[in-house]
């Protein structure tokens, strides 16, 4: 209602001005206000398990903030507990190798949809899409038959093999070779450049950018993957941190203290990441990394 | 002359052009055919056997029989009764939460903004594993920051992970942990796109602060609000498998029981005598008491 008033004409300008920036002050308190306490609901948990993770067994069950005794004594005990070390490496060969597959095999897949048109393509298309929304509960029983059969149990290589090719990674690099101009890649043409010549030497260059938020997204996604090694993992040596993490959670008690500090290691590499690309990481899950 | 030799090369281009796509799909549509698209039909099929997952022993043709079965189950309907709790209850916690944030944060300064976001997106590159072992350790009955600061308060404890009643909340709020922030930056992102003149323009013609929300804002954000309703309804139930699986093995009684647990629980949780050992917990070594127990007259069904 004042604001209809202040808002008249005649009123003059100043005061319509004045009046909406102390309006916008108060509400922007009350912004800040709020975003305060989303990231505190946010973050606490994060910082509670580092700061658990440094406290040893006699003051665990302390609320302070900070940790009273400072100790590494978690750790050792994790350490002790399960192969951290070697799960750590097998979770990173698991992403790593992973990301390469999936950036090979969508570059080649968006290639074909950027470029031609051929039989079927919407239809493919449509059918690599869809992909995307079938629960991997759905799958899991014939996936889980398939390697059982080629004698790849309790392997990281049975890790990685469902995951050399993803829906995302070809949609989403299609899209940004659609986007690019035709006429550069009519220009390397007329250069005497083959498909093979365009595709490596003027396209994924020109992606760079693309190429690597996708190769963040893929590599955190595959680092944080619980289900599929849940389903294969036999023995500690072979698994992943994910799985690692687990062990210190049973029906008959928790250790506190070292799942903690596991959780933290099989954070680290993440949160390090994150820490040092956090604008790219940002974006390239707001682009497409929902799931 | 030029044109003579043109049209021949044009026409080697295109036989060229007929199988070349096919070269370059074929890594990525091998793959997504080995591990899903035969699968999704090979389920189907297993879907009408019986059949044990042994690869020695007999599939039997039932027809009918296995739906008939599941539908009779009446935890099937109670995992499908679940499963809608778990997305309605995100909605909230996954939209209309973010939504609200995000219209009422925008104008605040860059600067601010910047460090506000790379907060509360901190939660959606945890690991699930990680947030569900965190939670657990927030939530502990005896021992938990939060009963803590009931008890501090006093207050009764709150037993989070193994009272039927407030279970399915929990796995729902910690979900919702994981994903408000970033909706709220999905959301913030597009109401930042919104062009200020029409703002400005609602705004000269006298329209209050609600109308604004109301009249301009809303309608503009429906489609990003569509997008993340979609998304909540299609994958919701999917994302709390991990908090389920850690945390509650889908009980106290079935209570936090979804669709996408049931078929984990069905098909991998309780064969245990099959040799296929599945379990909630890995490495049975360090399991010990924590194998429930089996009926002996459980079924295997197949989703």
């Amino acid at each position: 209602m004042t604001t209809d008033a202040l808002a008249r004409p005649g009123f003059g300008k100043p005061v319509a001005l004045r009046r909406i920036s102390s309006q916008s002050g108060l509400n922007s308190a009350a912004g800040h206000l709020m975003m305060v306490l989303l990231s505190i609901f946010c973050l606490f948990p994060v910082y509670w398990m580092l700061v658990s993770s440094f406290r040893p067994a006699n003051t665990l069950f302390e609320t302070s903030l900070w940790p009273t005794q400072p100790s590494l004594d978690n750790y050792t005990r994790a350490i002790d507990a399960i192969p951290i070390a070697r799960m750590l490496v097998n979770t990173l060969v698991f992403s790593a190798v992973s990301t390469v597959f999936q950036l090979l095999t969508g570059i080649l897949a968006a290639f074909a949809f950027a470029r031609w048109k051929f039989p079927f393509d919407k239809l493919i298309y449509t059918g690599v899409a869809l992909t995307w929304l079938v629960p991997f509960q759905v799958v899991m029983i014939p996936n889980y038959l398939l390697v059982a059969q080629l004698g790849l149990l309790d392997s990281v290589l049975a890790l990685i093999l469902p995951n050399i090719a993803a829906a995302l990674a070809i949609m989403l690099l299609a899209q940004a070779m659609r986007g690019f101009p035709k006429e550069v890649i009519e220009a390397a043409r007329m250069d005497g450049a083959g498909n093979w010549r365009i595709l490596w030497e003027v396209l994924v260059p020109n992606l760079r950018g693309t190429i690597a938020s996708l190769a963040i997204l893929i590599f955190i996604s595959t680092w944080n993957e619980y289900f599929w090694p849940l389903l294969l993992s036999r023995t500690a040596e072979n698994s992943v941190i994910q799985i690692g993490i687990q062990m210190f959670m049973t029906a008959e008690g928790n250790a506190w203290g070292p799942l903690m500090a596991a959780s933290t290691l099989a954070s680290l590499p993440v949160l390090l990441i994150y820490i040092v690309l956090q604008r790219q990481v940002v974006q390239s899950f707001m682009k497409s990394g929902i799931r | 002359m030029a044109l003579a030799s043109a049209a021949p090369k044009r026409l080697r281009r295109k036989s060229h052009a007929r199988w070349s796509p096919w070269l370059y799909l074929a890594p990525a549509l091998i793959t997504l055919v080995v591990w899903i698209y035969w699968p999704l039909v090979d389920a189907v099929r297993l879907s009408f056997y019986q059949w044990n997952m042994l690869p020695t022993s007999p599939q039997t043709f039932v027809g009918w029989e296995n739906y008939q079965r599941i539908f009779a189950l009446p935890k099937f309907w109670q995992a499908l009764r679940n499963t809608g709790i778990y997305v309605v209850g995100l909605l909230p916690l996954a939209v209309l939460i973010p939504l609200a944030i995000a219209i009422y944060t925008h104008d605040l300064p860059e600067r601010s903004r910047n460090i506000y976001r790379a907060i509360i997106f901190v939660p959606m590159i945890i690991a699930p594993v990680v947030a569900a072992a965190v939670w657990r350790w927030l939530l502990d009955p005896g021992y938990g920051l939060l009963n803590q600061m009931l008890k501090g308060l006093g207050l009764d404890s709150v037993k989070f992970l193994s009272d039927p009643k407030v279970t399915i909340w929990t796995v729902i709020a910690i979900t919702g942990w994981k994903l408000m922030g970033f909706s709220t930056l999905i959301l913030s992102a597009a109401n930042a796109n919104i062009n200020p003149s029409l703002i400005e323009a609602a705004r000269m013609d006298g329209a209050s602060r609600w109308e604004i929300i109301r009249d301009v804002r809303l309608p503009l954000l429906s489609s990003t609000v569509l997008f993340l309703v979609v998304m909540t309804i299609l994958l919701g139930a999917q994302w709390s498998f991990t908090y389920i699986n850690v945390l509650t093995g889908g009980g106290p009684l079935g209570a936090t029981t979804n669709i996408y647990y049931l078929l984990w629980d069905f098909g991998f949780h309780h064969v245990g005598g099959l040799g296929l050992g599945f379990r909630r917990h890995p490495f049975p070594r360090l399991r010990r008491h924590s194998l429930r127990a089996v009926p002996p007259d459980r079924q295997v069904f197949l989703p």
